[in-house]
């Protein structure tokens, strides 16, 4: 307060170098991971040394200059199956997450844009879903529907778009009272075109900063099912599921087992610093 | 105030309702024969399936099968597991007590460790509250799975004579029991202690930010002091707040380190009845564990109020 | 031990103000003197430096945000400036005790009237929590809060903006100060209130015979209360007189500014 008043009462005098801020390096840091990422996992059957089910007598083998992070209890190349799970697991957590933002747009526009009844029978039928622990509602969930790829993207979507609701909601509710709103339906705009040039650009920011952490939570969920062993069926190798199989032999090979935990933990950081690194630098507040 | 808590309780009662109905349309839902998958086999005589059914009530309207299975369940009869062939109750609530006990040392452990790193990185700034940050930064990427595992390995790598599985009933050895649960307790703490910390961290950055703190230091009173009454009283508020919220998501997470460490509480319970399908344990579970969340939520909303109350600046 | 001349002296006072972006020059070389029972005013818009000046004085300056370059100042025949931070805590409270603008937000709202009052009470005087507490009951009669004892135990919330800064006032006297700095203490209030403040502390200055640094943005303020007042502006004091000629004959532009914003009716009263 007291040095904002004094700011201005002096003028800024002090020279601003061009410089790298904090937030801009944890996006760069963050888009970087992301991409290193999405290109092996995109490229994966090209990059992936051995075909990810081609089993081998050489079981159980440690770091060779042929298998870089050994093979597992059946002889199947542990970096292979990595690379190629990584598609799974993505590809889940990110459709998920991609229906959970627009079913939260559609809904936290509704619902914070035209208030009254709607909002709140909107707001009360997720606050209903959010009384679950997420886990657990997706354990239920998939339990009852059956582990298949699209049953987990569904029931992800489901879980997750309460919270991208409420995140859209928020911003919704405060900007619609600010004064261009006001001005540009006194000229007559009509209340789509209101909310598609007026309202949601300037809560573009928070959902950015909420999808990516919500990614980060996701790949949590995602390779939790799969760990429980309810992920998508075999063959199909994913993160989840081979570090669950991989405890049995784990102090025979340990790398089945930290190749696999440090996937899902170098995927779900990627997701937080991107999402801190937007948050700086789109200048949201916390969400 | 006693108008929000009655509001708060009866908010509280129709969420109960709606999840209740959630749990018990999800396993009417299952793809398939209801009755095929409480009788456990697909060759099962005609009569026998018409007993079943008969006897499960599935014959009756889906919102009176509800009602009746609700009726039941406030009455403690959460049904009758389709492998043991045993009321789930008694077992459930046997698993709940262990859960129970897990949760709470995951609790006291990561409030502990998430209050004295967040308190520490706050006050003294600097290298310490940058490897706080580092810390806890990479920590909330690993998942407590991946922790219970990695626990296990090291433990199977370098300490192979200790034991590290398995569970000690409280009364039969109160402190082999807590050491049972020791390690998977640390396992659900540590990701949970990382939220703790950066929550205190901020509130008491924010609270020495308040005009008050200055107040204290132009009165004299020496930093400790300060430290215990004006910073750690104000920003622990919010904090404790924020760690029963929690509650939620150290009780999924002990889904996954039960599993991992043996421990035959609730999320063990579950794991072992997908595997065999056994939806009326799974239903049960499910029930019981959002009832729990909502319940708890409930209480920390009313006791947030009573102190917000007092704190209303 | 209390030194020959003024009672507070200083000399060149130079500050900063680091923000995120830059480092301000909040306060350039001020030098004044305020005298055993004098009551001195500051008057300046905001962000001119007299709030900063006031902390540089009880050096509580916040680590890193703001800091005191140099100049000397003088207290009681003892060099602030060269204190340890122990030092300075002996003397915080104790010799120099400061109201500060806002009364909402001065207050602890976890700890009652009474944990407050009495805990600096009892850590500079060691009187025991019996003693301590009659000498809060009587101090809160002091500022003028009805039912003083009833209402010792409550928090803060259960009292107005107006009743808090007395809860203030009376904290702050409760060591008897050689110096009591009021840094815009009724520009929170509502205009009713202030007036009763105002005359609070002249009232409580008179009857201790302490001096009083009466810093505001209002010339209205400062009428009547201080004998000497000192305009600043831009980190300096651009003219300092008594009450009387700085109000008859302005030299400055900026006080002239300054005079023109009070309303005509009270300054006509002052100025002959």
């Amino acid at each position: 307060m007291q040095e904002e008043v004094q700011k201005q009462a002096f003028g800024s005098r002090a020279v601003k170098a061009p410089r790298i801020t904090q937030g801009g390096l944890l996006l760069g840091i963050g888009l970087a991971m992301l991409a290193a990422m999405l290109i092996v996992t995109i490229f994966a059957p090209f990059i992936a040394p051995f075909d990810p089910s081609a089993t081998s007598p050489d079981s159980l083998a440690g770091a060779s200059a042929r298998h870089w992070l050994g093979t597992d209890s059946i002889g199947r190349d542990v970096l292979s199956r990595l690379i190629v799970g990584g598609r799974t697991t993505l590809l889940i957590t990110i459709t998920a997450v991609l229906i959970a933002l627009v079913g939260g747009l559609v809904l936290g526009l509704l619902s914070g844009y035209l208030g009254g009844l709607v909002d709140d029978v909107i707001m009360r039928v997720l606050d209903v879903v959010f009384a679950f622990p997420v886990l657990l509602l997706a354990i239920a969930v998939v339990a009852a529907l059956g582990p298949t790829v699209p049953n987990l993207i569904l029931t992800i979507a489901i879980v997750y778009t309460p919270a991208m609701a409420r995140v859209v909601r928020a911003p919704v509710l405060s900007v619609k009272q600010w004064d261009h709103v006001e001005a540009a339906r006194s000229i007559g705009m009509s209340e789509f075109r209101l909310v598609l040039h007026h309202i949601l650009p300037l809560v573009v920011s928070p959902i950015l900063v909420a999808t990516s952490l919500t990614l980060s939570q996701t790949i949590f969920t995602v390779t939790a099912l799969s760990f429980l062993g309810l992920g998508p069926p075999p063959p199909d190798p994913n993160w989840g599921g081979m570090l669950s199989e991989a405890r049995q032999f784990m102090e025979l090979a340990p790398l089945t087992v930290i190749g696999p935990a440090a996937a899902i933990v170098f995927a779900t950081l990627t997701f937080i610093v991107l999402a801190n690194g937007l948050r700086d630098v789109l200048d949201v507040g916390s969400v | 105030m006693t108008r929000f808590v009655l509001g708060r309780l009866a908010w509280m009662l129709a969420i109960l309702l709606a999840v209740s109905f959630i749990a018990f349309a999800m396993m009417r839902a299952l793809p398939g024969d209801f009755a095929i998958a409480a009788a456990g086999s697909q060759s099962v005589a005609p009569e026998v399936l018409a007993a079943i059914r008969q006897d499960l009530g599935l014959d009756r309207p889906l919102l009176a099968q509800y009602w009746g299975w609700l009726g039941h369940a406030l009455l403690g009869d959460l049904g009758t597991s389709f492998v043991t062939r045993q009321p789930v109750r008694a077992e459930l609530f046997d698993r709940l007590a262990v859960t129970f006990q897990l949760t709470l040392l995951a609790a006291i452990i990561s409030m502990v460790m998430g209050v004295a790193t967040g308190l520490a990185a706050a006050r003294m700034r600097g290298a310490i509250d940058w490897i706080v940050r580092l810390y806890n930064g990479v920590m909330l990427a690993v998942p407590n799975y991946v922790v219970a595992t990695l626990i296990v390995l090291l433990f199977g790598l370098y300490f192979p004579q200790i034991s590290i599985f398995g569970y000690t009933p409280f009364l039969e050895d109160p402190l082999a029991n807590i050491g049972s649960l020791l390690l998977p307790a640390l396992a659900l703490a540590l990701a949970v202690s990382v939220t703790i910390s950066e929550n205190t961290r901020a509130a008491v950055l924010e609270v020495a930010n308040q005009d008050f703190v200055m107040v204290a230091r132009a009165k004299g009173l020496p930093p400790g002091r300060i430290l215990r009454d004006y910073l750690v009283r104000n920003a622990l508020t919010p904090v404790i707040t924020a760690t029963g919220l929690k509650i939620a998501a150290l009780l999924g997470g002990s889904i996954l380190v039960e599993t991992i460490f043996a421990i035959p509480g609730m999320g063990q319970y579950l794991f072992d009845s997908i595997n065999s399908r056994d939806y009326p344990v799974i239903q049960a579970i499910v029930l019981t564990a959002a009832a729990i969340v909502v319940v708890v939520n409930t209480m920390i909303d009313i006791a947030y109020a009573r102190v917000d109350a007092r704190v209303q600046l | 031990m209390i030194g020959t001349g003024p009672l507070l002296s200083v000399r060149s006072l130079t500050a900063s103000v680091t923000t995120r972006r830059e480092v301000i020059q909040a306060v350039r070389g001020i030098s004044f003197d305020i005298g055993v029972d004098e009551a001195v005013g500051f008057v300046g818009e905001s962000g001119c430096g007299k709030s900063v000046t006031a902390k540089a004085l009880m050096r509580l300056t916040p680590e890193g945000t703001s800091v005191v370059l140099g100049g000397e100042v003088n207290f009681m025949g003892q060099d602030i400036l060269a204190k340890s931070e122990i030092e300075m805590r002996a003397l915080r409270g104790r010799r120099i005790a400061m109201v500060f603008q806002d009364p909402m937000t001065s207050l602890n709202p976890v700890l009652s009237i009474a944990a407050q009052m009495t805990d600096m009470l009892r850590h500079h005087t060691g009187l025991s929590g019996k003693a301590a507490r009659e000498r809060c009951i009587d101090l809160l009669a002091q500022v003028g809060i009805p039912d003083a004892a009833r209402r010792l135990d409550d928090y803060p919330h259960q009292f107005s903006g107006g009743m808090r800064q007395r809860v203030m006032i009376a904290m702050a006297i409760s060591c008897e100060p050689d110096l009591l700095i009021a840094d815009e203490p009724t520009t929170a209030l509502d205009v009713t209130v202030q007036a009763q403040i105002l005359r609070l502390l002249l009232r409580l200055k008179e009857e201790r015979g302490m001096a009083l640094m009466l810093i505001t943005h209002d010339f209205g303020v400062v009428a009547g209360m201080v004998d000497r007042v000192n305009v600043m502006y831009r980190g300096e004091i651009v003219e300092a007189g008594t009450i009387e000629s700085v109000f008859a004959s302005p030299q400055h532009a900026y006080t002239r500014a300054l005079l023109d914003a009070v309303p005509r009716l009270q300054s006509a009263g002052q100025v002959r």
